[in-house]
């Protein structure tokens, strides 16, 4: 059997380093002879080493995205492609907004208060909206006794939040809905996530991840 | 429950999980039985699509990032935007892949990297089919620039896997506007509930993680299903258990 030396070297380093993390940050002091032996070991030292190293990782990809967003809009505005607009407009509020942070920070801020948080709030209030009429086009396009039940559910907790006097058994529905259906559901697609996340963790900490042998 | 037991639990599901992959990983012999996901059975059209069309499937893992809660999903999300572009790298135009979290911008460079170096088509990979979007989860800006893209791209499908909230309606109602398939799955709830209620094939909460076994089909990735579907039912035992453990006290 052919070993390739890299894809070994990636997988001993992620094994290594995975587990005493874990072990690290897992491993409390009440647990007898295996926390003594953390603490021999220095485990738990080492694993807050690795995770200062992951932060500093973590803090420079910022720089990573924003070079990704200024090339691909430099090089969509280069080969004047369609879009090519929005990509100069981008540009030039990047550069615009360094420019202001370098020599009047203060005016950055207005811009980020002025213009990017009143877009985001004008944004926000059109999800409503784009829910509602996804809504009424689930049901257009297919009436399924899944989709119906949705679209109840749904009726059923906006007119349960209604702030009307004489609605009592929609609000008891809608806090019945709330406590039990929804509350079950919610506990099991996060079950489910949660399994599934460990699986995949557990892949990826013994070194048997596609990424690892490729 | 204090927190030793707490240790203690944590330790034994680890150790149990792994015996059960690794019990589970040795097995070559006969397949695992599979459910049908539509949205799984549904990718090779959208594939099909799009290189027949040379317009650029668009996946996106949303604000799923490295170091956080969602590490493990941007892992499985990449993944599948793997299996995705593996099968759409003999196209013309390459497959887009944005996200929101910067972290995970290396892990989608590199996932687009290897499925184009898999089909031996490595000189295809562009740097700019990972395009990175402003910042934040549930980011509002990252959904009206996703919606602005998949106009100037001209995308042929949406595959979005990854970390959601409501902003998916706003991803939602612009492929809707544009006639764009979608294929949507989040492990927030909110995101996940809008996934459900307007994409064309939603995926369901743990369903992601299971993109290698659907469409790759190695017994590698087919026994991380089966160890999900197992520890799933072991957990109902637990939990069976303890209701009839809880009504057997009360009633004695």
């Amino acid at each position: 059997m052919r070993i390739r030396l890299w894809a070994a070297l990636a997988s001993a380093l992620t094994v290594s380093v995975g587990f005493l993390t874990v072990l690290g940050l897992l491993i409390g002091d009440d647990l007898g002879a295996l926390s003594d032996l953390a603490r021999e070991l220095y485990l738990r030292e080492a694993a807050n080493v690795l995770l200062e190293i992951v932060t500093i990782t973590i803090a420079l990809t910022v720089f990573i995205g924003i070079l990704n967003l200024v090339l691909v809009h430099l090089g969509r505005l280069g080969g004047r492609q369609r879009g090519a607009l929005y990509s100069l407009v981008l540009l030039a509020s990047f550069g615009l907004v360094i420019g202001l942070y370098a020599f009047r920070p203060a005016d950055s801020l207005v811009l980020l208060e002025t213009v990017q948080l009143s877009v985001e709030s004008a944004l926000a209030a059109l999800v409503l909206f784009a829910l509602v009429y996804g809504a009424y086009r689930m049901m257009r396009q297919r009436v399924s006794w899944s989709g119906s039940l949705f679209v109840l559910v749904v009726l059923v907790m906006l007119a349960g939040a209604l702030p009307f006097s004489g609605i009592e058994p929609l609000q008891d529905a809608r806090d019945w809905l709330l406590d039990i259906p929804v509350s079950a559901g919610a506990r099991g697609l996060l079950l489910g996530i949660a399994l599934a996340t460990l699986v995949t963790g557990l892949r990826v900490l013994v070194g048997i991840d596609r990424s690892y042998r490729e | 429950m204090d927190q030793t037991t707490t240790q203690v639990l944590s330790i034994l599901i680890i150790l149990l999980a792994l015996v059960v992959i690794a019990v589970l990983s040795r097995r070559r012999r006969r397949p695992f039985p599979l459910r049908p996901i539509p949205a799984y059975a549904r990718i090779p059209d959208l594939v099909g699509e799009s290189v027949e069309s040379g317009r650029p499937l668009h996946l996106s893992l949303g604000s799923a990032g490295i170091g956080g809660e969602s590490t493990v999903l941007a892992v499985a999300s990449a993944e599948l935007a793997y299996q995705v572009t593996q099968r759409a790298a003999t196209g013309d135009t390459p497959p887009i892949l944005t996200l929101t979290d910067s972290t995970a911008l290396p892990l989608a460079q590199d996932t687009l990297r290897r499925a184009y170096q898999s089909r031996a088509l490595g000189t295809s990979y562009r740097y700019s089919s990972a395009r990175w979007f402003p910042y934040g989860s549930r980011s509002l800006a990252f959904a009206a620039a996703v919606g602005a893209m998949m106009d100037s791209d001209n995308v042929s499908a949406n595959v979005l896997a990854g970390s959601y909230g409501p902003e998916l309606a706003l991803i939602m109602d612009a492929s809707f506007r544009q006639r764009v398939p979608v294929i949507a799955v989040s492990d927030q709830l909110e995101g996940q509930a809008v996934a459900f209620a307007l994409a064309d094939a939603p995926l369901i909460g743990e369903e992601v993680f299971a993109a290698g076994s659907y469409l790759d089909g190695s017994s590698h990735q087919m026994s991380e299903s089966a160890a999900i579907d197992l520890l799933r039912w072991l957990l109902v035992l637990a939990m069976l258990a303890g209701l009839v453990a809880t009504i057997a006290s009360q009633g004695g």
